[in-house]
């Protein structure tokens, strides 16, 4: 990769607000990060922190109302995708950004045959004949390792499996060569086995095409094995930047490294689990100052050495201890606290030197996985 | 069928468990065929340990579940409680037993009666089963909320306006009203936020200790199940694979459907050091499973051993359009779950390995 | 101010400070918060007052007279048992709604509850020994209203005090059964209106003189008075007497009207509740037990289906004469098919649902499964589809009076429409605008509550506004 390239895609400072009745919610708050050619990126998070409504809203995706975007830009090639009038984002949508979606069940449409489906999007996007379009999908469907694919474009989505249709679905959005692939949780609702093969794909088509890869998945084991450079979200905001290796190696905000502290790994057979106490906060009830503060290991056991007039009571889930004032009043923003690597704590060794700034990582991991085995199906 | 020395008795004994469903076709529902959802499932649990049943979707593992605890009729085989044949039961005495025999679910959603409060929610099975009634039973319920890590005033709430995990919490004080000696925990923690994963499995590792409760634990995380097992069995297809304790099959898989399930499993690292074993094809349907060992048209090692064996013990296969060549004996008969050399008590079955 | 913020979060729950709501009393707040349905709920219940205090709103006889120099209250008198049994419902529901936060001691409740039921009976005792005092001067009017009053707030001590207390579901039984008793002999021994009804008589009394004072019901005609007094009563269009003109046989169309919106809301609801009764039993089974049982009980439903109602309730009116209950009982028995298929989907899903298979697995009896976990959550669909029932019935109704086969002598919208096209062919507009009117609003009311039922049921949405 040139060190000098520009990002495909660059969100900055996306907030996104939905309109529930009375109230505002935003689930989404000032998200800035970058894509670069090639590169996977990924958003980590848990329910309700605000990944997918992301992903949604670069593709201007999200219902409208009750949802908008308020604030930010999405460069991609050189234009903001927030301000392209419609027809022309549908020029973009499926063409130079395509999307696969978490549930293969309900993503294809169930009157039509595989073929329809795919060629459809070939003519719409290609301006080709259909005749050439079903070729085109032909060789999309072969090149997801799917067999026998003239016969697999006559069938109807009802007699593949979960793992058949998101091939399927992954042929549908490569079959228009796009520069971004993104990823909504793509194989959460597949099986380990069928995950592998997906995952393995993806690189292979990544490898092949050179096309950047936007992944969101809660799963951290997937993130450390395919992720160039890995976003943190909790509670609407990027908490954590960082380059994979970075990050695993040296995690700095108390969320990231809670979370791994409390994944059960294979091969390391722990009594306890260290977990992060609390629930996770709905996004109608984000608490003030840092999000993370009322669940956060970090804060209680810095407020208990710390003076009583730095600190301050708070009651969660029926405890109450004390917290670092300044934890639970001020938001911490995004600062570079070693090179390619941002954390969001006022905890972090040297936060108050360095000044916020927006994220941009251009890193491409070195190690991938070894592979037995074809990937067909 | 082989198990596992037992050190005295044990709480549970499934023997040759089978569930299999008809699959009907017309108006006048003829049976066309059977899913064979359990295929001939063995295995026991001793008071207050955890047995970890894994396996991809589809393998039947929480139809043995819910097979055992009779909420789906079984289609033959028996399930020994403290040696009395459960599956014999009838009207009352059935009720009365099934008060030591519980579950927890994997949705949290639908596992909550939308329509009761928290409280009724614990509360109705202590009071049918007479264990206490009144401002006993207020007092109880608080007491489980409490143990389980909920406010003891939730109870007047209903079960929409808790978090997931909560809810998981609720569904878990429910499963304890009754004090139970054995739960079946079906996909417990699968449907939640990893954060909130692990104090769910911390908290029924601490119940487990206080009560001394004996846990099947169903999961397809392999993580989560050697975390919290004593033992594991894998499924497939209906059947159990291999079977061990948790140390010996993680370290030392047998089987070569459990070497593929390790190997996929991603790792928590930027660095991977596994070779992963990805395995061709799809789980095949359970209504027409392949012929001999039903893992062979994707077994990655039969395969080798057919390119190292005579022609004469090798037998020609065509899996999704590709021609393959396997052992003869893979393809035609179906494996024993038999002790490996290896442990005492380190079942897989499979005709390859030794 | 953070701390306070912060623990609202952590609950984790919606409404943090609020008392726990029901899903279902969400469900009923997002109905009527909608527009069309709050104006829909408003029409119903006028109707619902318009069939309580219709013998008070329209009758030929004053609520309070002065003749011959004596008080009286005929009105009381002509009053058919069912006035009386609709007044005391209303009145006890009233109260029930009112005090539903009330808590009552154990003890306390019960002697209440025997003191409410021991006092009406000494009381009846007494009344029955010496009738004489029935006679009083001040005429029955007002024995009546003091004994109604009465007994209309022991009724509703009866119902009350059990419901405030923690009773299990078979003394529950007995208290139910006492009280439907009591509620009998009270209402129906008392109430005995004359057999001759002679409805100008207060109107001769006024003519001749005879009545010092009058205060009479705002709409002053009896429903079955068909004004003999008054020559050339018979269709006169509106005035400012007859504010909604008289129909054919001179009679009063508002006092009709009035009286007809208690057969237009009891056929709706007796005729949905035996569909809804018929259906969950029927469905419940099919769905619980699946399999051969599911597949007879299809075919059942299929042959239901195929019997058209109308044609059925024609040659059933035709062959056993004309009665309202046989009407509400073919209506609710031909089309509970419906919510049987609703009743079985539901059953079907959450047979599987996890909340069911914990109280099995919990050792709770079939009967606690099936009604206190099941049929609650599967009654859902039901609920909406029977508002568009109830509208339906409605229409079935109207139509059979329409064809000239509905009811003799009871009022009714659909006859009353019947009587707008005469037999010369004339075309009588008051008689078609008025009840047409109401048959429309009516259905349409039950209509825009059924859609608002569903859109605050509809999960979607739900999840829509919430998150």
């Amino acid at each position: 990769m040139e060190p000098s390239a520009q990002p495909i895609l660059d969100v900055r400072n996306l907030s996104v607000a939905f309109n529930s009745g009375p109230r505002q919610i935003t689930p989404v708050r000032d998200v800035s990060f970058s894509i670069y050619p090639g590169q996977t990126v990924a958003l980590v998070g848990e329910s309700g922190c605000g990944k997918s409504v992301t992903a949604l809203s670069i593709l201007r995706l999200i219902p409208s109302p009750p949802g908008r975007v308020v604030q930010g830009t999405v460069g991609f090639g050189g234009r903001d995708l927030l301000s392209l009038p419609e027809p022309e984002m549908r020029g973009v949508r499926g063409g130079k950004i395509a999307m696969i979606f978490q549930e293969p069940m309900t993503s294809l449409n169930p009157v039509y045959s595989i073929g329809e489906q795919i060629a459809e999007a070939i003519v719409l996007h290609q301006r080709v004949k259909t005749a050439q379009a079903y070729e085109i999908a032909e060789q999309a469907l072969r090149d997801v390792g799917i067999a026998d694919p003239a016969r697999r474009l006559q069938e109807y989505p009802h007699v593949l499996s979960g793992g058949m249709r998101q091939r399927v679905m992954i042929a549908m959005a490569l079959s228009c060569r796009p520069q971004l692939l993104i990823a909504d949780e793509p194989t959460t609702a597949l099986d380990v086995t069928i995950q592998a093969q997906i995952l393995e794909l993806l690189r292979k088509l990544q490898r092949e095409t050179g096309m950047a890869i936007l992944l969101i998945t809660h799963d951290l084991g997937v993130v450390a094995e395919n992720a160039d450079v890995v976003n943190v979200m909790y509670a609407s905001r990027i908490v954590e930047s960082a380059a994979v290796e970075d990050l695993f190696d040296r995690p700095m905000h108390p969320y990231t490294a809670g979370l791994f502290r409390s994944v059960p790994k294979l091969g390391a057979r722990a009594e306890r689990l260290a977990a992060i106490p609390g629930t996770v906060p709905n996004p109608a009830q984000f608490p003030g100052g840092c999000k993370f503060h009322p669940r956060c290991a970090r804060a209680r056991e810095l407020a208990a050495r710390a003076a009583a007039e730095a600190t301050t009571e708070i009651m969660s889930d029926g405890e109450s201890f004390r917290v670092p004032r300044r934890c639970a009043s001020e938001e911490p923003l995004l600062r570079e606290m070693e090179p390619r690597h941002w954390a969001a704590c006022h905890q972090v060794a040297g936060y108050d030197e360095k000044p916020p700034t927006e994220p941009r990582i251009e890193h491409k991991r070195a190690s991938v996985v070894q592979v037995d085995g074809e990937v067909t199906a | 069928m082989s198990q596992v020395p037992a050190n005295g008795r044990p709480l549970l004994e499934v023997d040759d468990l089978r569930t299999y469903f008809p699959v009907r076709r017309g108006v006048f529902l003829r049976t066309v065929g059977h899913v064979k959802a359990v295929d001939g499932v063995s295995f026991s649990i001793q008071p207050g340990r955890t047995l970890g049943l894994v396996g991809e979707s589809g393998c039947g593992k929480s139809t043995v579940g819910r097979t055992l605890l009779r909420l789906i009729p079984a289609t033959s085989g028996s399930v020994r409680y403290k040696g009395e044949d459960f599956f014999s039961y009838r009207g009352e005495e059935l009720r009365k037993l099934r008060r030591q025999m519980q579950i927890v679910f994997q949705d949290p959603v639908s596992s909550l009666n939308p329509r009761m409060t928290v409280g009724n929610i614990i509360g109705e099975p202590m009071q049918v089963h007479g264990l206490a009634s009144g401002s006993g039973r207020d007092e109880m319920v608080a007491g489980l909320l409490e143990r389980v890590g909920l406010d003891p005033a939730y109870v007047t709430r209903y079960p929409h306006e808790f978090s997931g995990g909560q809810r998981q919490r609720i569904g878990i004080a429910r499963a304890l009203a009754l004090n139970p000696n054995f739960i079946v925990c079906d996909e417990a923690v699968s449907a939640l936020d990893v954060s909130i994963q692990s104090q769910i499995l911390n908290l029924l590792g601490d119940l487990q200790k206080e009560r001394g409760i004996a846990y099947l634990f169903i999961a397809h995380n392999l993580a989560v199940v050697e975390h919290i097992s004593d033992d594991v069995a894998v499924m497939y297809l209906g059947r159990i694979v291999e079977q061990a304790s948790a140390r010996d099959l993680y370290s030392n898989p047998k089987h070569p459907y459990t070497m593929a399930l390790l190997s996929a499993v991603p790792e928590l690292n930027p660095r991977p050091r596994r070779r992963r074993i990805v395995l061709p094809g799809e789980v095949p349907s359970a209504v027409n499973p392949p012929g001999g060992c039903p893992f062979h048209p994707r077994c990655h090692l039969t395969r080798q051993a057919a390119s190292d064996a005579d022609a004469t013990e090798t037998a020609e296969i065509t899996v999704g359009g590709t021609k393959l060549r396997v052992l003869r004996r893979c393809a035609e008969e179906m494996p024993v779950l038999e002790q490996k050399q290896a442990e005492p008590g380190h079942c897989a079955a499979c005709w390859v390995t030794k | 101010m953070t701390s306070s913020t912060a623990t609202s979060v952590m609950t984790g729950a919606k409404a943090p400070a609020a008392r726990p709501r029901s899903l279902m009393a969400i469900v009923l707040r997002d109905t009527v918060s909608q527009l069309g349905a709050r104006l829909a709920v408003a029409w119903i219940g006028l109707l619902i007052l318009g069939a309580v205090f219709g013998p008070f709103i329209a009758n030929s006889f004053p609520l309070i007279a002065r003749v011959d120099g004596r008080w009286e209250s005929p009105m009381w008198r002509y009053l058919v048992p069912t006035d009386v049994v609709l007044l005391v419902v209303f009145i006890a529901t009233i109260i029930l709604c009112g005090v539903r936060q009330m808590t009552v001691p154990v003890k306390v409740g019960i002697v209440i509850w025997l003191l409410a039921l021991v006092i009406p009976l000494a009381l009846w005792a007494v009344l029955a020994r010496d009738l004489s005092w029935y006679r009083h001067e001040y005429g029955t009017g007002l024995v009546v209203i003091s004994l109604g009053v009465a007994f209309g707030l022991d009724l509703a001590v009866l119902v009350l005090v059990p419901l405030k207390l923690p009773l299990s579901s078979r003394q529950w039984t007995i208290l139910g059964l006492f009280a439907a008793a009591l509620t009998g002999i009270l209402v129906l021994h008392p109430v005995k209106p004359p057999t001759t009804i002679i409805y100008d008589q207060y109107r001769e009394l006024g003519r001749a003189g005879r009545m010092q004072f009058s205060l009479p019901a705002p709409v002053p005609y009896s429903p079955t008075d068909r004004l003999r007094d008054q020559p050339d009563a018979q269709l006169l269009a509106p005035d400012t007497r007859h504010w909604m003109g008289t129909e054919i046989n001179g009679a009063d169309v508002f006092s009709r009207m009035i009286h007809a919106s208690r057969v237009a809301l009891a056929i709706g609801f007796i005729a949905t509740g035996i569909a809804i009764v018929a259906g969950c039993a029927v469905g419940g089974v099919m769905g619980y037990f699946s399999g051969r049982v599911d597949m007879l009980g299809m075919r059942l439903l299929e042959i239901f289906e195929a019997i058209p109602t109308l044609f059925l309730l024609i040659s059933c009116v035709a062959f056993f004469g004309r009665s309202l209950y046989l009407v509400m009982v073919i209506i609710g028995l031909t089309s509970w098919s419906g919510y049987a298929r609703f009743v079985r989907a539901e059953f079907l899903r959450l047979r599987n649902q996890d909340f069911v298979l914990a109280a099995i697995a919990a050792g709770l009896p079939l009967r606690s499964v099936l009604f206190r976990h099941m049929l609650p959550n599967g009654l859902v669909p039901v609920l909406v589809s029977a508002s568009f029932g109830v509208a339906s019935a409605i229409l079935s109704e109207s139509v059979l009076s329409f064809l000239g086969l509905g009811l003799i002598d009871e009022p009714s919208w659909g006859d009353l429409l019947n009587q707008a096209t005469g037999q010369g062919g004339t075309f009588t507009w008051w008689l078609a605008v008025f009840p047409g009117l109401a048959i429309f609003l009516t259905v349409f009311s039950y209509n825009l509550i059924g859609e608002a039922l569903r859109d605050a049921l509809d999960p979607k949405l739900r999840d829509g506004a919430s998150d």
